[in-house]
Order: structure tokens, then sequence, then C-alpha cells
């Protein structure tokens, strides 16, 4: 079953258009990251998908309903983790839990179990009867992220959920998002935090008005980059990267002091002639290792691209 | 549809928020109680000094039911009765800054996007905060009119005095136009409060509202009417009308969309 499907999902604001004709299948169970410049669309697409604003043309469902004729529906089944966290400065973290969860619709009792639930789980137990007006960056996140999750919704929206918080807690996070996958449910990932994507993201989908790329992270590299090798020398790369272009299964190479970056067509069929030739040219090797570029690089490269067709910022 | 018990849920964390805020809740809830001691005492004051001035007043042709009162005991009912008009103030002022505070209060602090990301109609939440309002400002608007009336009759040097400060217009006043101006106040501030990024800007509307009140505070104390319990009632379905024509306004205004594009 897909947790969101959208088919050409438009939203103008008079005449600017914000998310032009979105064509999205998240399966359920998917981390999904949702990647793009800042001003790309991404808030305006996840405001529509939680049915916060509708479409100006286009259909979308999430966990199987219509954000547009079945709005309630949607807002019962997503969760979501705004920008800010949006917390109330003079109640305390329980009583803002608790709020929230009776707002979706749980009893007094639920609503209390499942604060206690996630506030145990986020390590924010003692500070259960604080003001949240006291509360860290770190800790407002995490109360926030908490809320988004009270109703135990099939389909959560993240925007930057690691943002502003220390590594410990960041890592805490997102072996949550781990977690939560594993229990099933689909994540909706915003963020700028690319490492953060490559390691979480089952799905990329990279966004600037139009969705430009949606793929595994591993094939979008193989897409952008083929497969290439890294190969180290113990003198300068640059005198023998014409010999190597010339090997017929090469299909690019660049070199930078002591490094030859090739292109291959299938690494593990080639490598070995590789070898013979640098090795025949006199090139003392090293070692030699499989490149898989960042996912920065990637998302740099969809986006520079992007802007080249487009022509538009 | 309204989902009551959400919209009781709003109402109680809205109340919530309001008991930590030690400041608002003094600021906003003393100087009426204050009001209502202040109108006993300066009632009592007039019972004891006899001013020349009252004989001049044509008190009989005002109201006949004035004729034959004492100069002290005729002065504290026109005291008591335009002090009474006063009260009107009360449901306007206090549901205005408490929606103020609660909506521009949410918009400044970015909590309005995680609740309209819940489950729950705007109407919910509009009535959830309206009611959350305009609850307080009545019944503090009642109590201290309770206080005054009851204080009355320890004050009054005539037994006829709070029969005639408390009478029939005055009644109808408090129980019918009452609630009216809270929901006209509180209608005007959701619509400020789109406009707005201040609570006190908000603020600014009651003073608008204070327009119509301080008429009748004036007509009463020139003599140019009677707050009889037809015009009480006039008046009343002036504002009923009033009401229901901004309170749709104001549905308007609150809308999930709005709010998240068009706020700011």
């Amino acid at each position: 079953m897909n947790a969101i499907e959208c088919h050409r999902l438009t939203r103008q604001f008079d005449r600017l258009v914000a998310v032009a004709d979105l064509d999205l299948v998240i399966p359920a169970g998917t981390i999904f990251g949702f990647l793009g410049p800042n001003g790309a669309g991404k808030t305006t697409t996840v405001r529509m998908l939680c049915a916060l604003i509708a479409p100006s043309s286009g259909t979308a469902r999430v966990a199987g309903f219509d954000v547009q004729t079945q709005a309630a529906a949607v807002r019962a089944a997503t969760g979501i983790l705004t920008e800010t966290p949006g917390l109330y400065d003079t109640l305390s973290a329980l009583e803002n839990l608790t709020f929230f969860a009776r707002l979706y619709g749980l009893s007094a009792m639920q609503a209390a179990e499942r604060a206690a639930h996630y506030l145990r789980l986020f390590e924010l137990w003692e500070r259960r009867h604080d003001p949240v007006g006291g509360f860290s960056k770190g800790m407002r996140q995490k109360l926030a992220i908490a809320r988004a999750l009270l109703h135990d919704p099939p389909v959560v929206f993240l925007d930057e959920p690691t943002a502003g918080l220390d590594p410990a807690a960041a890592r805490a996070v997102r072996d949550v998002i781990k977690t939560l996958r594993a229990g099933g449910r689909t994540i909706f990932l915003t963020t700028h935090n690319l490492a953060e994507a490559d390691e979480l993201c089952d799905l990329i989908g990279v966004f600037r008005t139009r969705l430009i790329s949606l793929d595994t992270p591993a094939n979008l590299r193989a897409r952008l980059f083929g497969q290439s090798v890294r190969v180290v020398l113990a003198g300068p790369a640059a005198p023998l990267a014409p010999l190597v272009q010339r090997l017929p299964f090469v299909s690019e190479v660049s070199a930078e002091e002591r490094v030859l970056l090739v292109r291959l067509a299938n690494p593990d069929q080639h490598n070995p002639a590789l070898v013979r030739a640098l090795v025949a040219a006199g090139a003392d090797i090293c070692y030699l290792e499989p490149f898989t570029p960042s996912l920065e690089t990637v998302y740099l490269e969809l986006i520079q691209e992007a802007v080249t067709v487009n022509g538009s910022g | 549809m309204l989902h009551w018990e959400r919209i009781s849920v709003l109402i109680c964390k809205e109340w919530l928020e309001l008991r930590r805020s030690r400041g608002l809740l003094l600021s906003t809830f003393l100087p009426p109680l204050i009001l209502a001691l202040l109108a006993l005492g300066l009632i009592f004051a007039m019972g004891l000094v006899s001013d020349p001035d009252t004989a001049e007043i044509p008190a009989a042709a005002i109201d006949p039911a004035l004729a034959g009162l004492g100069l002290e005991a005729l002065a504290q009912v026109i005291f008591g009765r335009q002090f009474s008009t006063l009260f009107l103030l009360l449901p306007m002022v206090i549901p205005n800054v408490l929606a103020s505070y609660s909506i521009v209060g949410e918009k400044n602090r970015c909590t309005l996007e995680p609740l309209l990301a819940a489950p729950i109609s705007t109407g919910d939440v509009l009535l959830g905060k309206v009611l959350a309002a305009i609850i307080p400002g009545i019944a503090l608007t009642w109590l201290c009119a309770l206080i005054f009336a009851a204080g009355l009759g320890f004050v009054a040097i005539d037994p006829a005095v709070p029969g005639l400060v408390l009478h029939p217009g005055w009644m109808v006043m408090l129980l019918l136009a009452s609630p009216l101006l809270a929901l006209i106040s509180v209608a005007l501030t959701v619509m400020v409060s789109a406009r707005v990024n201040d609570p006190r800007s908000a603020q600014q509307i009651a003073g608008v509202l204070i327009v119509p009140v301080m008429l009748l505070f004036f007509g009463q104390m020139l003599g140019l009417f009677v707050l009889n319990p037809v015009v009480a009632l006039l008046f009343s379905l002036v504002l009923a009308l009033v009401a229901v024509g901004l309170l749709w306004l104001a549905t308007q205004v609150f809308q999930r969309e709005k709010i998240l594009t068009r706020w700011r």
C-alpha cells in the first residue's frame, strides 16, 4: 500500500507557483527524504499533504485519504513536526502533550499513558512538570516530535527533526525515526542535513518547485556518477590520466594530486585490467577503493542541473 | 457539526494558560472588582454629603419614579445609575484582552500550525477561543454587578434607592447586552488579529467599542433618555444583529488556509 500518492499536485499563490505538477508515490513504511533549497516549496507541499492548505490543482492521498475531500481524516492520520516546535511555554511538558493527545481524540487516560510513554522515550520524564518555556532547544524539539507521534499516526511529517540538537540527542532522534520505520510508519523527512538523509532515507526526492529527481540514494549516485573507483598513487596522478582515459572500459577520468578518479562500466570486471595498465606504465599504486559520492555532491549536482535546464532560481 | 469534547479541551488549555499568566490575570481581573467597590464607596459618600446642586436636577421630569426622594437619596440614585452603566464596559474589555493574548499570542509563538494540524475544525477552534475569552468576561461582569447590587443595600440611605438604581432596563442590559457586547468585542479581536502582531494593538479596538456604551452613559447623565426595558431591548436587538454579522466575518477570517498563508 502507498502511504502518499500525488498526481500533478500544484499550488499557486496569486502569480507565484510554489509547487508544480508534483507526481509522487511513497510506499508505506518508507523514510522519504524531501530535499530542496530554501523557498523551493517544501513547506507548501507538506501543508498540502497534511490537509492544512488546499492544492490549486491536482490530487493527493495520504494514508488512503484524499487531502481535499477527507481533510479531517488526513489530519487524524498524520503527525507533523513543524519548522518551529510551537509549544505552549507556560504549560508543562506533560500538559502540552496531554492537550494535543486529547485534541487528537484520545481519552484522558490514553492521553496520559501516551504522554508518559513518549516523555520517557525522549528522556524528558524527570522534567515533565516543568514549564516548557524553560526547556533547551533540544528538549523542545524532542517534545515537539513526541507531540507528532502521540496519536500513533501511520504517516509522520518531520521538518528538520534534528536541527539544533546536540550530537547525542540527534542520534537518539535518528534512532527513533528508524524505530518508527520498523513499526511500519511512513516518515516524510524534510531536511538540509544531507548526511542524515543519506543515513535514514530509503527514497530521496530532490525538489525545487518541481520534483527534479526521485530514487533511492544508491540509484541517484549511480545515475549521476556511475560506478567509480578511486586510485591513490605514490606519485602525481595527472601524467597517468591520458593513459587511463584511452582504456576502452573507462568512461571518465579526473586527477587531483595523487588521486585518480576513474568511472568504469563494471568495477568488479575491469579493476584488474586498470591496475595492470597503471603498473605497466610505471605507476606505484598505494591502494584502490570504490568511490561513493556524498549525497551532498549528488544533491548539488541535481540542483545545478535543474537550474541549467530550467534557467531559473 | 461542533465537537464539544475538543472545544472543552481547548477551553481548558486556554484557561490553564491564563492561570499561569499571573500578570495578565491580575491586571485583567482586579480592576473590575475595584471598580465595583469604588462605586459603592462613592455612592455611600453621596449619602453622607448633601449637594445643593442636586436640588437643581429635574428628577421627576427625567423619571417620575424619582419624585419624592430626599436630596441625598436622589444623588445616590443618579450617581448609581450612571455608574451602573460602566459595568457594560467590562464584558467588552475583559474578553478583548483575553482573546487578543490568546490569538495574537498563538500567532507570535507559532503554535497555531500544530493546533490547526489536529483534526479539529477551525469553527471548533474559533468557538473554543471565543468561549474561553467571553465566559470569564461575562462571569466577572456579573460577579461585579452582584457585588454592586448586594453592596447597594448596605450603602443606600433610602430603601428605595437599590430598586431605582438596579432598574429593569439595567437588568436587561446586563443579562442580554453584555454577552452580546462580549461577542462583538471578541469577533473584532479575531479580525484584527489577522493583521497585527502585538496583543496591545488588537486591544485598541476596545476603544471603538466603548463609544456606544459611553453614549448610553452620557445620554443618561444629560437626561436625554431613561434606560427603560424597551430601550434596553432595542439596544440589545441592534447588538445581536451586529454580533451575528461580525461573528460571520470572523469565521471568514479564521480559516486554516488564511491563517497559514495570509496572516502576517
